[in-house]
């Protein structure tokens, strides 16, 4: 069978940054050489041009002095810094709850934008969500708005693993396929149009956070969180080949932040588990 | 045992020596990662320490589990940058010294020349798709044979050697689109 080409590029690679000349890494496959030569000098160039790239001496020996240091002073508390989120503090709760009942909406969204699930803030963010969704009749605009909150739910999902949250883990993780539910009923707008108010019901709720607070602990949840990974993936791949050009462009970054997001989360979950 | 596992084994159980030769094994790789995924050389280095720090607070906690070590530290520094990436969506950093070149460096003009090319690959990588970036930036910057790539990125090796070669494919044109003009 004749290796791909790109088995082939990547073995001349491999030759040629181990110090053998162009020549001798193109010897083995005369037939695909005139291909391959242009190929593996710019991937030569590249590695060289890359070997330019040096941090400062003088910084990175300072950093080093300050880990040393850190790692001897206190491991537990290297280098944490601590900053204590606006929304814990007394009179910053008091304030954000006069911003909920005098000023409301954009103001209030806003300073909730970044909370997560158990802070102060995070119902608001929950229901600032809410009331765009239900304040937007176009159909593209809300399955561009569900996208933008499915986005949304998995980078929690990987603040609260870090906090090592795993029921909050799982529970994010239905919200995101909820979220793309809805965005693939609001994606189909004939059928929207045709099956009216019914086609716009949310989705059933799935069942990762039963699943997970049944017993099945960390692997039950790498599983589930895997399987709705997949899921998610495949939904946002069969929106995009649906969905009007409008829609395409956000459509298709949200599969790579969502992807992107479950995979950090899976590393975070397989990473702590043992602590 | 490997030299390498012996050595994170130390920094696990605490020595501070061994942690030490874990960041000057790989402190210039994870920058150069670093540098090629944002861009900009004063943020390249204070990720890089902040991606050493959380390795030290993280490394009681790593097993081998069949991930090495490179790619348990490179899929940390992944993380950070994607994380500070996307707050940068909202927050943009002011560029401040790409520019300037080092006083007591032995050649100035040498390190003027070798900056600029640096900053054209750089600007040239910026312009591939996401997945082949992560993968050039890993491959040539860090210097990763495939196999440590694929481990990094938990993507399979054929994928990565089809990421590498359209990657390379490319720049080439993006190279060449330069010199016609």
């Amino acid at each position: 069978m004749i290796p791909k080409i790109e088995d082939i590029l990547d073995e001349c690679l491999e030759r040629r940054f181990g110090g053998e000349s162009i020549d001798d890494c193109l010897a083995a496959y005369p037939e695909q050489a005139s291909q391959l030569e242009p190929l593996v000098e710019a991937g030569w160039a590249c590695r060289r041009n890359c070997a330019a790239i040096r941090p400062d001496a003088e910084f990175k020996a300072r950093a080093e002095y300050e880990l040393q240091a850190a790692f001897y002073a206190n491991r537990e508390e290297v280098a944490r810094t601590v900053i204590i989120p606006i929304w814990r503090r007394g009179w910053a709760m008091a304030m954000a709850a006069l911003l909920v009942v005098f000023v409301g909406g954009l103001g209030t969204a806003a300073a909730s934008a970044n909370a997560v699930p158990d802070e102060f803030l995070y119902p608001v963010k929950l229901a600032a969500e809410q009331v765009r969704v239900t304040l937007t009749w176009s159909d593209v605009d809300q399955a561009r708005l569900h996208v933008e909150f499915a986005e949304r739910r998995a980078y929690e999902m990987v603040e609260v693993a870090r906090e090592g949250k795993a029921d909050k883990v799982s529970m994010l993780a239905d919200q995101v396929t909820r979220h793309l539910g809805e965005m693939c009923l609001r994606d189909r707008t004939e059928e929207a149009a045709e099956e009216g108010s019914k086609a716009l019901a949310p989705m059933p709720a799935a069942s990762g956070a039963d699943a997970y607070s049944e017993g099945k602990g960390t692997e039950g949840l790498e599983a589930f969180l895997s399987q709705s990974r997949a899921e998610s993936v495949q939904a946002l791949a069969d929106a995009l080949a649906k969905a009007p050009e409008a829609l395409k462009p956000i459509i298709a970054r949200a599969m790579e932040n969502v992807a992107e997001d479950y995979d950090r989360t899976i590393f975070i979950i397989q990473n702590t588990s043992g602590q | 045992m490997s030299i390498e596992k012996d050595v994170v084994s130390r920094a696990i159980k605490g020595d501070g020596e061994a942690f030490a030769q874990l960041y000057r094994d790989y402190f210039d790789k994870i920058y150069r990662y670093v540098y090629l995924r944002c861009g900009n050389r004063a943020e390249a280095e204070d990720l890089t320490q902040e991606v050493f720090v959380k390795a030290l607070e993280a490394i009681g906690s790593y097993r081998w589990r069949n991930l090495p070590f490179a790619s348990w530290l490179f899929r940390i520094a992944h993380n950070h940058v994607i994380d500070q990436l996307r707050k940068q969506g909202k927050v943009e950093r002011v560029e401040l010294e790409d520019n300037i070149v080092v006083a007591d460096e032995p050649n100035p003009a040498l390190v003027a020349e070798e900056r600029f090319e640096v900053e054209e690959l750089r600007d040239k990588i910026k312009k591939l798709s996401p997945a082949q970036r992560e993968v050039i930036s890993l491959r040539f910057g860090a210097g990763f044979s495939t196999a440590e790539v694929s481990e990094a990125l938990g993507k399979n090796t054929g994928t990565v050697k089809a990421l590498q070669y359209n990657g390379i494919v490319a720049l080439r044109k993006l190279m060449l689109g330069d010199s016609a003009q």
